[in-house]
């Protein structure tokens, strides 16, 4: 009898985690991205408290994204981020995670599924929730955000803009926050 | 309705009867414990309801125990370390919580500590963040009917540095043991019974609704309902009537389950909001708001709540109402147990009755909007419509 068997994920899964690793650094620019380009994310994370660092993770291990609120702005951290986490949503496996990133389940339902664990103050995963909902309304068409959102998308800016604000998120990564 | 997936548990025995109370030494025993910390609060001591079961304790071999009696109306950060700390100086080995809401939430809080070898119990805030391969021993001896907290996985604390009611919550929170023993309620004063009554009946009617209802917890709604039905006007006429009492027990039991696992909604993240802000007692907030929740969900809610008027009103209004009217008739019965909770035992039915004004909305709803209650509400909710439904309820 052998013991101690090694355990190795399987290719679909390591493709899986990369797809998702992917999603989570576009969510983290993306909302970064709106802070800038729409009031509503811009007040939600106003009333952030300065220092908030707001992790999106799958267990086990990595992928991940994190994003700071420092000098009153939002940055992304990216995936390697030495600050300690004031809010971390864990999805529990990169299954119960890929159909939430994919824009195929709504976050809400995603929670009411006991897809992801929260750890840290609810009131701001609640405000980071509705902030989530307005980048997906930007991220997605109309198509996919009807199925998702718990209303229909309303954007105060084109996707256009949004989408090259993102790319300038990405562009000035970890340097340049979205100002509040 | 079959959700695409969903989890449930509920590990808590349950001892419902009269003289309940005298099998906690057993189920020390059954758990390998013999040193008790009894967490209560001072006006359950001076009631003799702590009497009760420290004297069980004894008739069943327990010779010591330590009682923490210090435990406010509303459990706190400070109150949780410091019962923890109590708790390893004394060197108990289980804990027995002999109170209502904030007396066992308090208790849970202090099991979060002590289980993880923590000192402080804001490192676990949050949802389902805990992990343990067992909590300490935990009993819960509920002295209300309505928290259900005897059988919930959730806890609510507050930080008394940010003034604010932290949730947590984990299936590990869940006591092993829940006693359910008619004595423990039947000096509850009539207005207490109908508020906590009232906050089951929320419990059960939220769960039954939420986007996280599932089968089985709809199967502990169910009967949640039909106990209240049956049995909340009759411990408002009878105090005394054990069996009633013994019955709305169960009642907040069974809808403590079901909320514990679909969750509650829109009606409870007000609730927490007004007592937050105008220290509007939960349950008179719970009773209050139902109907006016009800008739805001009404467009996605609606067919739930029509099947809720079987628990509500009965198998023969129920058959008698045709299918379309009986959403809104359900939110009439709820009208209808509140006004006679009202006329029989003083409670409030309009939020101006206890102390909420106009000028106090704008801080309820921009609370409310936060609260993780909100998240399950099967409608979203925005300010402006928690803004309504406080006029509303004014």
């Amino acid at each position: 009898m052998k013991t101690d068997v090694r355990l190795v994920p399987g290719p679909a899964k390591r493709t899986k985690r990369i797809v998702a690793g992917v999603v989570f650094a576009v969510m983290g620019r993306g909302l970064v991205a709106c802070a800038r380009l729409d009031g509503r994310v811009r007040a939600e994370a106003g009333s952030w408290p300065e220092g908030t660092a707001i992790t999106l993770a799958i267990s086990p291990g990595s992928p991940r994204v994190t994003v700071r609120k420092q000098d009153g702005r939002l940055h992304t951290l990216g995936s390697r981020a030495d600050v300690p986490s004031t809010l971390l949503v864990t999805f529990k496996s990169v299954d119960s995670a890929l159909p939430v990133l994919l824009g195929m389940k709504g976050i809400l339902e995603a929670f009411a599924e006991h897809r992801a664990t929260v750890k840290g103050d609810l009131g701001i995963a609640m405000s980071l929730v509705r902030c989530l909902h307005i980048v997906e309304g930007y991220l997605y068409p109309d198509i996919m955000t009807r199925r998702i959102l718990p209303r229909p998308a309303v954007r105060e800016a084109g996707h256009l803009r949004a989408y090259a604000g993102l790319l300038g998120t990405a562009a000035n990564l970890g340097e340049k926050g979205a100002g509040l | 309705m079959i959700p695409a997936y969903y989890e449930f548990s509920n590990h808590a025995k349950v001892l419902s009867g009269e003289n309940a109370v005298e099998n906690i030494a057993y189920e020390l025993k059954v758990l390998e414990a013999t040193h008790p910390l009894v967490v209560t609060n001072r006006q359950l001591r001076d009631l003799g309801l702590v009497d009760i079961v420290l004297r069980a304790l004894a008739d069943g071999g327990i010779d010591v125990c330590v009682i923490y009696d210090a435990v406010p109306v509303d459990s706190s950060v400070d109150v949780v370390n410091d019962l923890a700390k109590t708790y390893r100086k004394t060197g108990c080995d289980a804990i027995i919580a002999v109170g209502g809401g904030s007396v066992l939430d308090t208790a849970k809080g202090a099991n979060i500590v002590l289980t993880t070898g923590s000192t402080d119990i804001k490192e676990f805030m949050g949802s389902e963040v805990i992990t343990a391969r067992a909590m300490v021993p935990f009993i819960a001896v509920p002295t209300t009917a309505g928290t259900g907290s005897e059988v919930t996985g959730a806890a609510v604390i507050k930080d008394t540095e940010r003034h604010v009611k932290m949730g947590f919550v984990s299936y590990l929170l869940l006591p092993d043991v829940a006693v359910l023993d008619p004595r423990m309620t039947e000096g509850l004063p009539p207005r207490l019974t109908a508020s906590t009554g009232l906050d089951a009946l929320t419990h059960a009617v939220e769960a039954f609704s939420c986007r996280q209802a599932n089968p089985l917890s709809d199967g502990y709604a169910r009967a949640a309902i039909d106990l209240i039905r049956e049995y909340l006007v009759k411990t408002l006429e009878d105090g005394q009537d054990r069996t009633a009492r013994l019955a709305m027990a169960n009642a907040a039991m069974l809808a403590g389950v079901s909320f514990s696992n679909a969750m509650v909604g829109i009606v409870h993240a007000i609730g927490h909001a007004c007592g937050g802000q105008c220290s509007v007692a939960h349950g008179d907030a719970m009773g209050i708001l139902l109907p006016y929740g009800m008739e805001y969900n009404m467009d996605v809610a609606g067919e739930r709540y029509g099947e809720l008027l079987l628990h509500l009103k009965g198998a023969e209004v129920y058959a008698s109402t045709p299918a379309a009217e009986r959403p809104r008739v359900a939110v009439e019965a709820v009208r209808e147990l509140l006004g006679d909770a009202a006329r029989r035992a003083g409670m409030p039915m309009r939020l101006s009755q206890v102390g909420v004004t106009e000028a106090d909305l704008p801080a309820i709803a921009a609370t409310a909007i936060n609260d993780g209650a909100m998240s399950l509400n099967p409608k979203d909710a925005d300010v402006s419509d928690i803004l309504g439904i406080l006029r509303a309820a004014l």
